[in-house]
């Protein structure tokens, strides 16, 4: 049995998900049905009581075998009358039951806590979990967070050891930010691959209650048959299917929610600032004066954010045959008026099969369509209204008397509720995706398979500011309007040849494949100032008089690239004692120099199941024991197109002889040696399982090294025309362990609790900035940015240190009259003022040196509750909201916080200064995730088979000693832990939500 | 039957892989070639004669930074004492960089040193690519056309050195274009190579004085930029030239090709190109060319309501107290130069601001508080670039050069006599526009010392005589806001020697900038400047 499952497996790819699987294995089964001698009928139940349909029934040491109907039940005609029966079903442990006679047989099947049979999708193609020798980790949709969810990311939030997933922002057009194992890349950030059926995507290509399944390949030797782009690892979304011989189902899956922004800057509000008035203190700028009228600005832009998404699929199939099609809808709004983001997603999959199930196809098509308000030119959030409502002076009115807008002259200083009644914008995206497959089975050992993929996504977009828009009322545009569109598309091709085989005690497989992919962005767009009317917006560009006196602009553009591979993969399983994975792949890109396109990555992994060998035999205890190992290379490609190229392009104008002419200049300095960025990780695992897998987990140390790290690399000029060059010059470390725990503490009929406990560490270390080509003189650059008015670099990338250290002047004390007291490197004290750029030290690092979670289900009767708590721990986070706002001196609105004494000593009087006060530890423990189900009795309601009700909360409490808004702040990049000043703030949320099955 | 079942299996097997060649045709194999669409590839380029000038022209366009974000103004006049930057209640402490420059407490790091460094590489590096386009037959050019166009990219290369031996010295000489790592040179080094490459250039350079040369350099913009590096030889060299500085002046004064402009504010006006005076201008253009936002720099947000600008302005930088005490009342640059005083609204009349002739402290001021350049004319409805076109190298410069090199040589009364020529468009009667010899051999009539918050001299510093110091003020009235008191200041002892607003002399290895921190990393050949 084992063996047919595994070549089953084998066969069918990436899109051997279990329903197919089964229903594979009953087609093979029933041809074989015909020569029967006793019938046996019964019924395979779960130890709920629940039928299992799809359940596999095999004679054992046969070829005969059935599976279970709808109802769980199922009819089986055995060769002898002594038979022995295999009952087995995915994520169930099985069950031999020797017939002796009886006609009938009841069986309940026990779930396989440990799920070694688990099918894990592990890169053109499919693994038993048991068989598994790299660092894979999959979360099933039941185990998914529940709620109003970003996008697929965040559905396993905190369930993946090592993968870190946040949401620093509460733009609804914003997705989540995730990190695996660590920053690896300096270019290359660390966004892995997305694979959605086996097709590069993105986390928002499917809706996330359409995902099934989603698979995380952690470690290089997982990756390598990725080559390009599986630093980062690779995610792999498997969407809902439906099977053959289903009866046809319709499952519905909505929810309502409400968002409220989660947390809030204690500003001064109008009695606050009169307060001060009062107190005798005087300001510039926004709070001048008392306006007379009591405004929270903040209340003035925001609201309580209704939400609802829709999602219904469709699933049914015949013997050959069987078609999944779903549509989504959702209606996101964000807290800031306008803020919003509409969704429209319909996927349909349709699978055929003929000639004996040897020939498969597969048509499946995807769509979807987007559209949000814009408030700025062609993106959803401007940070800058937040802000200004954030500065300006609570006491000022909304409107004058008159109803006008009320607006004052001070620097970089507008009404933010006329900002947005002001604009008009929409972006709207539409995405398509075609996918034809076409698999042969040549008899037992080998199957063809091709697939070919078409993406395309457009956008248009359309932004205006009106008349009584500052653009005009201040800046004397008379209305400014912008157009733009881009448009995408990409093809993707593959041919895979598989083949399996086992020779006794050993089994083989092999793959050989081939990859295309190419890409095409193209765009254009205009913009135009002095409309006669408002009227048009932005539908009208024409008319604008900009155009002629020089106002307007436009643009358009073009660029492609390829990437093409060949790979392999052979894996070899001694007595499901000795296993061995290796494979190669040999990429290419179109990104690179002309001698340096192709790259190889190949990777191995081999694992000993030491819970098979005779010497565990009597170690009942123990349920799974397994120790594997890996090293593996991977590819991270150029991040823009025509790196390497020599190009030329008109540029900015010269006068000549009375003619403005453009000048033609290099576009980049070229570089003709680029190459692959490439990271060699090596992996060492161990998988256990206690008491029939009650408790379960894995422990991993990674350890990966990024040679030839992609950098914009600084560059004397001359020789060199531009200061810097796309070069493979850094050389990057990150070493981690990663723990997953599941425990059931209780398990009995009524009760079951589920504990799932993850704790990873990652250590970075940058450990060279030069190569032979390119030297540096010292051994670091600057990155990150303050911002004016401060205007200094935030981190220092060092060699020997870690990615993400904050570096400025650290602050010990304040002088009377409110100046920093800076510390020094050599530990002597000056005032700030006497402080120069020598003085600045390492004041911290942005990045959490360990993140943790815990997740519990607990079931109770037809109640479900679920609790995810999570965390991360030992790292800094720069404040800049303090950093801005937090000083009395300021000519705009101040936190409540400036008036306090700094080190309980003296109101500060500096100016705004980059100091190490700002930089405050992020250490944190949120509830994120809690989710109340019930399930309606089966007998309660006879429409539906299955209807549950929920309610959740996201984001629900934090506890830290952060002053911030939220810890969780942007972690990419090369100065991670910048809590950006103007920032769209996180959002809490609370989901009401239903599912049922007709 | 099993043999039909085998041709039905291979009949499926060929169909099958027809459909898989089919799907490797139509997606290409293992070509990687990148396709360009909207850039041109170097390779495959071949210009056409219209090109020549759009490839010459990324030899000057660079030259636009003088007036741009922290440029070569920011760089000439904020370590002077002219223009102060101190904090304002909408920032401008910015890290302190501006109080650095002020103090003369600059680093490696300090970004309008490097911005100068990069700028003037950048140009050479273009002159030297268009030379080698020209050698190497690359560019469709007759065989006098080249020769004009090496001469004119030889002589626009030695203009972007003379900034460079006068702010960093110590830089390397690149005349080719090439990928060696460059190599540093001498100051006196990069002195003598722009001496010989402009004496050399200027024979085969267009005496030409109209709109077809203008904003490019011709035979007197080289002559100038001789004379300026001849000029200040002596901080250079060690060794003055004042007689080639006559001598250079006297070819540019004798074409006749230049005169004073009757108007001195009409040098700086919006439409001053063609101006009598303009030896060579940067061409600014409000849409073609906006890199020109000093004025953003220097004037309150206030003003957008005096000039009826569309643009806001910043508000940074205004005038030392010292410099405006030290102006005759009747000298009209004085209001040519300076916002003073009630600033009016230009739509109704009414008092938007007063501006006051007082700056407390580098630490903190108000926008009203200094005077702010007002000398570039500002258009109704200016943006954050400017259009007026900069004077780079005017005739009155010429002038004035010749005087100075004959005040220095004991021909005193011939200097006041060109002095006072150049004085009279900016006073009303004859008599308060005349200078004496005498008077121009005398001390500046700036009052140095570091200031006290109510504007009182705290600490008087270093009082000695100046040398021909009344000549010194002639230089900041009459050159005020163009970009080279700092230079001026140098050659004539002050700059590391006096206290002025809130500095104080830091020491004779302040005159040259440091190397930036990013140069040196990068290019292992290069040495620090002395001090630093």
């Amino acid at each position: 049995m084992k063996l047919a499952n595994f070549l089953f497996k084998a066969c069918l790819g990436t899109k051997g998900l279990k329903m197919q699987l089964l229903f594979s294995m009953f087609c093979l089964f029933a041809v074989q049905a015909g020569f029967s001698q006793q019938k046996i009928t019964g019924s395979i139940t779960d130890e709920q009581g629940v039928p299992i349909a799809g359940a596999s029934v095999l004679e054992k040491n046969t070829a005969n075998g059935v599976a279970s109907d709808f109802d769980g039940n199922f009819e089986i005609t055995t060769s002898r009358p002594n038979a022995v029966l295999v009952f087995s079903y995915l994520g169930f442990l099985a069950q031999e039951i020797s017939v002796q006679g009886s006609a009938t047989l009841n069986v309940v099947l026990k779930e396989d806590l440990q799920q070694l049979n688990e099918v894990v999708v592990i890169g053109y193609g499919t693994q038993k979990r048991a068989d598994v020798t790299s660092s894979v980790a999959t979360v099933k949709s039941e185990n998914f967070v529940q709620g109003n969810v970003k996008d697929a990311a965040q559905l396993i939030q905190g369930k993946v050891a090592g993968l870190s997933v946040s949401a620093p922002s509460g733009d609804p057009t914003e997705g989540t930010q995730i990190s695996l194992r660590g920053t690896s890349s300096i270019l290359g950030g660390t966004n892995p691959l997305v694979l959605v059926d086996g097709v590069p995507g993105s986390l928002s290509t499917v809706a996330p209650e359409d995902i099934a399944s989603i698979d995380v390949l952690k470690d290089g030797s997982a990756t390598a048959i990725y080559g390009t782009r599986g630093t980062n690892g690779v995610i792999i979304i498997t969407t809902k299917k439906g099977s053959n011989d289903m009866k046809s189902t319709i499952e519905y899956n909505g929810y309502a929610s409400l968002s409220t922004i989660a947390n809030r800057m204690d500003f001064l509000d109008a009695n606050e600032l009169r307060q001060k008035f009062s107190e005798g203190y005087t300001f510039n700028g926004a709070n001048l004066q008392d306006y007379g009228a009591s405004t929270d600005w903040v209340d003035e832009i925001t609201r309580d954010a209704f939400s609802q998404v829709h999602n219904v699929i469709f699933r049914g199939g015949n013997s050959t045959s069987n078609m999944t099609a779903s549509v989504n809808y959702r209606d996101i709004e964000g807290i800031f008026l306008k803020s919003n983001n509409e969704k429209y997603t319909a996927r349909v999959s349709v699978n055929h099969a003929m000639f004996d199930n040897k020939l498969k196809t597969n048509v499946g098509v995807i769509l979807s369509e987007q559209t949000y308000n814009a408030l700025g030119d062609g993106y959803s959030f401007n940070p800058y209204i937040y802000r200004q409502a954030i500065i300006r002076n609570p006491t000022e009115p909304v409107y004058n008397e008159d109803g006008s807008w009320y607006e004052r002259d001070v620097y970089f200083y507008d009404n933010p509720v006329a900002y947005i009644q002001e604009t008009i914008g929409q972006n709207r995206y539409r995405n398509s995706r075609f996918d034809f497959s076409l698999s042969y089975d040549f008899g037992d050992h080998l199957t063809l398979k091709g697939l070919y993929t078409r993406k395309g996504n457009s956008n248009i977009r359309g932004f205006y500011q009106t008349k009584n828009h500052v653009s005009t009322t201040k800046n004397g545009q008379e209305g400014f309007a912008s157009r733009g569109t881009d448009d995408y598309v990409g093809n993707y091709g593959q041919f895979t040849a598989d083949y399996n085989n086992a020779f006794g005690k050993h089994r083989v497989t092999g793959l050989v494949g081939y990859n295309y992919e190419d890409n095409t962005n193209e765009g254009f767009y205009a913009t135009n100032r002095r409309f006669p009317t408002d009227g048009f917006t932005y539908n009208n560009l024409g008319s604008g008089q900009g155009l002629q006196l020089g106002e307007a602009g436009m643009g358009s553009y073009k660029d492609s690239d390829k990437l093409i591979a060949f790979f392999s993969r052979v894996t070899y399983n001694y007595d499901d004692r000795y296993l061995l994975m290796a494979s190669l792949r040999r990429e290419g890109s179109s990104r690179f120099g002309e001698d340096y396109k192709w790259g190889n990555f190949p990777g191995i992994s081999l694992g000993w199941r030491i819970d098979q060998e005779s010497f565990a035999d009597n170690w009942d205890w123990l349920s799974n024991l397994k120790l594997r190992t890996g090293f593996g290379v991977t590819g991270i490609n150029a991040g823009s197109n025509y790196q390497s190229l020599s190009g030329l392009t008109y540029g900015t104008y010269f006068l000549n002889n009375g003619q403005w002419v453009r000048q033609l200049v290099p576009s980049r300095n070229a570089n003709p040696n680029l190459r692959w960025e490439k990271k060699e990780e090596f992996n060492l695992g161990i998988d256990f399982g206690f008491l029939e897998g009650r408790i379960n987990g894995a422990i991993d140390y990674y350890d990966r090294t990024t040679k030839d790290a992609l950098y914009n690399y600084s560059v004397p000029t001359p020789p060199y025309f531009y200061g810097s060059i796309a070069a493979n010059v850094a050389e990057i470390k990150n070493s981690g362990l990663e723990f997953l725990l599941n425990v059931t503490p209780v398990q009995t009929d009524n009760l079951q609790w589920t504990a799932n406990l993850t704790y990873s560490t990652n250590t970075n270390k940058i450990v060279s900035l030069s190569n032979d080509e390119f030297q540096l003189t010292n051994d670091f650059f600057d990155e990150g940015y303050t911002g004016e008015p401060i205007q200094i670099s935030t981190h220092r990338v060092q060699e020997g240190e870690p990615i993400g250290n904050f570096y400025g002047l650290k602050s010990v004390d304040i002088t009377d009259d409110g100046i920093w007291i800076i510390e020094r490197p050599d530990g002597t004290r000056v005032p700030a003022t006497e402080a120069t750029n020598d003085d600045r030290q390492v004041l911290g690092n942005g990045l959490p040196k360990a993140y943790y979670s815990w997740n519990n289900t607990v079931r109770y009767k037809n109640w479900d509750l679920m609790v995810n708590l999570r965390g991360a721990l030992d790292y800094q986070i720069l404040n800049f909201s303090r950093m801005f706002y937090e000083n009395p001196t300021i000519s705009y609105n101040t936190l409540d916080s400036a008036y306090d004494l700094v080190y309980g000593k003296a109101v500060l009087q500096d100016v705004q200064r980059f100091v190490s006060y700002y930089v405050e530890d992020g250490d944190f423990l949120k509830i994120d995730n809690v989710t109340l189900g019930y399930t309606l009795p089966k007998d309660a309601i006879k429409f539906a088979q299955t209807f549950r009700i929920y309610a959740s909360g996201l984001n629900l409490a934090t506890i830290t000693g952060y002053k911030g808004i939220d810890p969780e702040v942007n972690r990419n990049g090369l100065a991670p832990g910048n809590d950006e000043r103007d920032k769209y703030p996180s959002t809490r949320t609370f989901t009401l939500g239903i599912n049922f099955t007709f | 039957m099993k043999s039909t079942i085998n041709k039905v299996i291979s009949l499926r097997l060929r169909i099958f892989t027809l459909a898989i060649g089919a799907l490797f045709l139509q997606i290409g194999c293992t070509d990687l070639e990148e396709q360009v669409y909207s850039e041109v590839t170097e390779s495959s380029f071949t210009p056409s004669e219209s090109d020549i000038v759009s490839v010459m022209a990324s030899a000057y366009t660079p030259l636009r930074f003088v007036m741009g974000w922290q440029g070569y103004f920011d760089l000439q006049e904020e370590p002077a004492d002219m223009f102060v930057t101190p904090t304002r209640p909408n920032g401008w402490d910015d890290g302190g960089t501006y109080k650095r420059m002020h103090f003369h407490e600059w680093t490696e790091t300090q970004w309008q040193p490097r911005n100068t460094w990069i700028t003037c590489f950048n140009g050479i590096n273009s002159t030297n690519r268009v030379i080698l386009q020209i050698e190497s037959g690359q560019l469709p050019v007759s065989e006098e056309q080249a020769k004009s166009i090496v001469a004119e990219m030889r002589a626009l290369r030695a203009l972007y050195y003379s900034m460079l031996v006068d702010t960093h010295g110590n830089v390397p000489i690149i005349s080719s274009y090439s990928d060696e790592l460059p190599v540093q040179s001498s100051r006196t080094e990069v002195y003598n190579f722009i001496v010989s490459e402009l004496t050399a250039v200027i024979p085969d350079l267009s005496g030409t004085v109209d709109q077809s040369t203008y904003g490019r350099v011709t035979k007197w913009g080289a002559l100038q930029v001789l004379a300026r590096v001849y000029l200040n030889a002596e901080v250079y060299t060690g060794t003055a030239q004042w007689g080639k500085v006559i001598e250079t002046c006297d070819q540019i004064i004798n074409s006749g090709a230049f005169e004073l402009s009757s108007s001195y504010s009409d040098i700086f006006s919006t439409n001053n190109d063609g101006n009598s005076e303009l030896v060579f201008a940067i061409p600014y253009d409000q849409i073609f060319a906006p890199q020109w936002n000093a004025h953003m720099k220097m004037l309150t947000p206030d003003h957008r309501l005096v000039f009826g600008m569309q643009a806001q302005p910043w508000g940074g930088s205004s005038c030392n107290p010292q410099f405006i005490n030290s102006y005759d009342p009747n000298d009209k640059r004085l209001s040519d130069t300076w916002l003073m005083g009630d600033q009016l609204n230009a739509s109704d009349g009414s008092v938007v601001m007063t501006l006051v002739n007082e700056m407390p402290s580098i630490y903190g001021c108000e926008f009203t508080e200094g005077f702010r350049c007002g000398k570039y004319e500002i258009e109704p409805g200016a943006t954050s670039g400017l259009s007026v076109d900069f004077p780079f190298l005017r005739y009155t410069d010429v002038l004035m050069m010749k005087a100075e090199a004959l005040l220095r040589t004991d021909r005193s009364d011939e200097a006041a006599a060109i002095v006072t020529q150049v004085r009279m468009r900016s006073f009303d009667n004859l008599a308060d526009a005349t200078v004496t010899g005498a008077e121009l051999e005398g001390d500046t009539t700036v009052e140095y010392g570091t200031l006290a918050e109510d504007g009182t001299i705290a600490d008087p510093g270093d009082q000695s005589v100046v040398p021909y110091g009344r000549f010194l003020d002639e230089l900041g009235w009459e050159f005020a806001a163009e970009a080279r008191r700092r230079s001026d200041m140098i050659r004539f002892g002050v700059y590391q020697t006096k206290n002025w607003y809130n500095h104080t002399p830091k020491g004779d290895y302040t005159t040259l900038f440091p190397i930036g921190l990013e140069e040196l990393n990068t290019n292992t050949n290069l040495t620090q400047n002395p001090g630093y």
